[in-house]
């Protein structure tokens, strides 16, 4: 399992093993003052980072952060 | 003499094993099975008034009419202090001994005092309830700890009927439910924290003052050869429900979780779904419910082929997560974690907040 959440500190601590960093808590897939577009690759950027996660080898808790371009 | 009601299930109260589990709640009046050993154990000091039982499996299926009828039982003993258990591994058992306790101090005001191993579910719940006028005394896994849990019990129900004060679980051995008391001491917490750093750096042996919450250490799972070939599935704990919420998702400590399936769907539109949860400002996903639930992302990936065809399970999970208890989330995540394996899910994203 991948976890996603803008509170990736508490995940860790609480030891979840793979978890994704993020944007925000009320909108944790997406940054709603990005044009829709950029939006929507900000989006399939963080679900495409949660599948390269669960096929990645971990042996305790462990971050893995989307790619963000410059504009993003 | 102190007056006790001791609660047993059909097993303890020598009624019959699992075929009886199914005993509605009774009452007979005096000490029946293990609370013959209770009965010995308070020997001059109090009176086993009456044994209160039920079996196991009728506790959990009518669980309201049970707690009613074990009220109305109790308001006719008038006892002093109830106990119940020991329940030492029985999870059924052990869950009804902390609900029974939860009612009878909240609605009689009654002190209780039960007894079950500190795994048993039960001893989860009665952390979460947090109650101070019920004390759980930890025992062994089996009824072979019988004469042991009853020799504490006894004299610990003596001093709940009597009122004695109860001091802190580390000092007199019950479970820890999670409250802390105010009291007076003489040294500032400035002086007690460096005391403890000092005994801290020293090696030697300190006591917080404010333990904090143990969580379960889960192994990471081995991953996934290739997630374009793997069976998908997504849980959400942000709330997005179908708009209207149909199933009555409460804003925060819920209990039960649900899946809906968007398998015919591309996209969630904007006013078909809307998120319920009273942690964090949901205008946001109520506006755009792919914040919470990134159904077009998936598809996206589905399109590209990193999420193979046909293999997104067809619906996603659910339950708001806000507020919600421990005890209670490690059920829901087991429910569901039963149901993905059923399903022969290989792989799940899990969107929270």
């Amino acid at each position: 399992m991948a976890l996603i959440s803008a509170m990736y500190p508490v995940a860790e601590q609480v030891g979840a093993s793979r978890i994704v960093k993020a944007v925000a808590i009320p909108h944790p897939c997406g940054d709603p003052s990005l044009p829709a577009e950029l939006d929507g690759q900000l989006r399939r950027e963080i679900v495409s980072t949660a599948l390269k996660a669960l096929e990645t080898k971990v042996d305790t808790t462990t971050v893995f952060t989307p790619k963000v371009g410059a504009d993003g | 003499m102190i007056r006790v009601v001791h609660i047993l299930n059909q097993f303890f109260a020598g009624v019959g094993g699992e075929e009886k589990a199914d005993t509605p709640v009774a009452v007979v009046s005096g000490a029946v099975g293990a609370a013959r050993g209770l009965q010995a154990q308070l020997a001059e000091r109090g009176q086993v008034v009456g044994t209160i039982y039920f079996g196991d499996n009728y506790f959990h299926e009518h669980k309201d009419d049970a707690l009613a009828v074990i009220l109305t039982k109790l308001e006719q003993l008038r006892p002093d202090v109830v106990v119940a258990g020991p329940a030492f591994n029985a999870g059924r058992y052990g869950l009804a001994c902390v609900e029974i306790c939860q009612t009878v101090s909240e609605r009689l005001g009654l002190r209780c005092v039960t007894g079950m191993e500190p795994e048993n579910p039960g001893a989860g719940v009665y952390r979460d309830y947090h109650n101070d006028k019920v004390f759980l005394l930890p025992t062994s896994e089996t009824a072979a700890g019988m004469a042991r849990a009853l020799t504490a019990m006894a004299p610990f129900a003596c001093r709940l009927a009597d009122r004695e004060e109860i001091g802190p679980a580390a000092k007199e051995g019950y479970l820890p439910r999670g409250m802390r008391r105010l009291v007076r001491v003489d040294r500032t917490g400035a002086d007690r924290a460096i005391d403890m750093l000092l005994a801290k750096v020293a090696g030697k042996p300190f006591a917080t003052e404010i333990p904090m919450e143990v969580w379960d250490k889960v192994e990471p799972a081995a991953p996934l050869a290739d997630s374009a070939a793997a069976n998908l599935a997504v849980i959400c704990t942000g709330g997005v429900v179908p708009w209207g919420n149909p199933d009555g998702f409460k804003t925060y400590r819920n209990t039960f979780w649900r899946k809906y399936n968007f398998a015919e769907l591309k996209a969630l539109e904007p006013g078909k779904w809307e998120a319920v949860h009273g942690g964090y400002n949901v205008a946001f996903m109520n506006q755009n419910p792919h914040y919470g639930m990134p159904l077009d992302a998936l598809r996206a990936l589905e399109a590209e082929g990193k999420i193979g065809r046909g293999k997104l399970y067809p619906a996603y999970y659910v339950i708001p997560g806000n507020q919600g208890s421990p005890a209670v989330m490690r059920r829901v995540g087991q429910e569901i974690s039963a149901d993905l394996k059923k399903d022969g899910v290989d792989g799940v994203l899990l969107v929270a907040t």
